[in-house]
């Protein structure tokens, strides 16, 4: 995981403590709450400068840090394609 | 407990599946006993003993529990069917019904084999009413989090829970209790323990004189005890899982049907009263404001049970019901039959007036109705539930309808 990543989630995570975040960390547990998934959605798009999928808008999403970065990695990827077929359209 | 005196015996239920006329059979036994008392526990703020003992001896407790175990193998769709049939005799039964089946439901989908094979006989024997404990003092209704910390012990879970308010608590056999898993570490992560109530102290602090849901005797309750390792529901941690698949929508679905019977019933009363002999020459049916004010009650029944209905097919055919439109779907049915239940009744005391609408001793018991129809926003309060709807409403920027 990126370390932009988990620093984004750290103030999601008010039970946290002094433990590291890891792919197993479990959101809900530490602290995120569904009134907040929307503020960590914004985080992640100012961020990377991605756009989350609706459809994966869902518990399993939100489960883990490594659930969430799985499909943050994902829309990455999908935009790092779209750009280098711009540059190859050019 | 005695055995009642006020049914006539019946034959032991035929064994084989459940069918539309056998629920329907039970469920009007139980209706009928429930109406015969109403009068007397809303009075008296006193649980519906005698309807409980009903739903023992015909199976209704065991609604939910697989025939495998012994019980009707009954479906959540049964359970609305039931909820809407009670509701129309009495709120306060048919809610102590369907949250019952709520918990019945968890320990069938979550519980361990060895759980369920002690337990699930018992409720469909008729043995045991289980409450539920999910409040805590000074959360505000959150279900997902809980202060009270469940201490584990070579094999053991050590309990010491109190709660605000709990259904038939005083009554029940056995309860689902929401703890914080151990060790503590984190409000979020909870729990859901089943404790026989053999297995707790049980000490009920305050009264229950509320002005609605008389019957249903919720009162406050500190449960201390210990129960062995296996008496958790699903593993440590896994209430929210149980929450989403089971609870929430079982919740939803179960209380939106009592409301709307409810509601439906009261119509009927008042129908069947503008139609009696005795109120022929005395009512005018052309009236446009009785004609209008009963056109709005129906249409508000009408849409709760279109969307009720509605709910049912998703809850039953979803794949994820974790997703924002299926989530929005089911607090839109909690939110709308709230509100729309006590508004009809509350068009119908417009519609019959000041000896109907509003004396208790009219037979349209209209002024009953309304009473417990009050409780419906406050239960999981509609406002609370507003303001996760807005969250979710952003999370689906396309608008995808359930």
């Amino acid at each position: 995981m990126d370390a932009r990543f988990t620093e984004l989630l750290t103030p999601f995570l008010k039970f946290l403590g002094e433990q590291e975040i890891t792919p197993d960390t479990s959101l809900r547990e530490l602290g995120l709450d569904s009134m907040q998934a929307i503020e960590l959605l914004f985080a992640i798009e100012d961020a990377f400068g991605v756009t989350l999928p609706d459809d994966d808008m869902n518990d399993d999403t939100f489960a883990t840090a490594g659930s969430l970065w799985t499909v943050v990695r994902a829309a990455l990827d999908a935009r790092y394609a779209a750009d280098e077929a711009q540059v190859t359209a050019a | 407990m005695s055995a009642p005196t006020f049914a006539p015996a019946r034959p032991a239920p035929a064994a084989g599946p459940l069918t539309a006329a056998g629920l329907a059979d039970r469920v009007a036994r139980v209706a009928a006993v429930a109406a015969e008392h109403l009068e007397r526990t809303d009075r008296d703020a006193s649980f519906p003993l005698e309807a409980l003992e009903e739903m023992r001896r015909s199976g209704l407790l065991g609604l939910l529990v697989p025939e495998s175990h012994g019980g009707l193998g009954g479906s959540t769709d049964d359970v609305v069917t039931a909820g809407i049939a009670l509701g129309r005799a009495d709120m306060s039964v048919a809610m102590i019904f369907v949250m019952h089946c709520q918990q019945v439901a968890a320990v069938v989908r979550y519980g361990n084999q060895r759980l369920r094979d002690e337990l699930l006989p018992e409720i469909a024997g008729g043995r045991m009413y289980l409450a539920s404990v999910t409040t805590e003092a000074g959360k505000g209704g959150h279900l997902l989090s809980s202060e009270s910390a469940l201490a584990a012990r070579e094999g053991e879970l050590l309990l010491d829970r109190f709660a605000p308010i709990v259904t038939g608590g005083e009554y029940a056999d056995g309860f689902l209790v929401t703890m914080q898993s151990p060790p503590p570490s984190s409000p979020n992560q909870v729990s859901l323990v089943y404790a026989h109530r053999d297995q707790l102290t049980v000490e009920r602090s305050g009264d229950w004189q509320p002005l609605g849901m008389r019957a249903s005797h919720s009162v406050a309750l500190r449960l201390t005890g210990t129960v062995p390792a296996h008496q958790v529901v699903g593993e440590h941690g896994a209430f929210r899982t149980i929450v989403t698949t089971v609870f929430g929508p079982m919740a939803h679905l179960g209380w939106s049907a009592c409301w709307l019977g409810t509601a439906a019933g009261a119509l009927s009363r008042v129908v069947k009263l503008l139609r009696s002999p005795q109120s022929r020459g005395r009512v005018d049916l052309d009236s446009e404001l009785l004609l209008t004010r009963l056109s709005r009650a129906r249409q508000r029944i009408d849409t709760v049970h279109a969307l009720l209905d509605r709910a049912r097919q998703v809850v039953a055919t979803a794949d994820d019901l974790s997703v924002p439109r299926v989530q929005l779907l089911l607090n839109a049915l909690k939110i709308t039959a709230a509100d729309e239940c006590y508004r009809a009744v509350d068009d119908l005391v417009d519609a019959a007036g000041m000896r109907h609408g509003y004396l208790k001793d009219s037979p349209t018991r209209l002024e009953h109705s309304l009473r417990d129809l009050r409780s419906a926003a406050l239960n999981y309060s509609n406002d609370r539930l507003h303001l996760v709807d807005g969250k979710l409403a952003l999370l689906d920027a396309e608008v995808r309808l359930a």
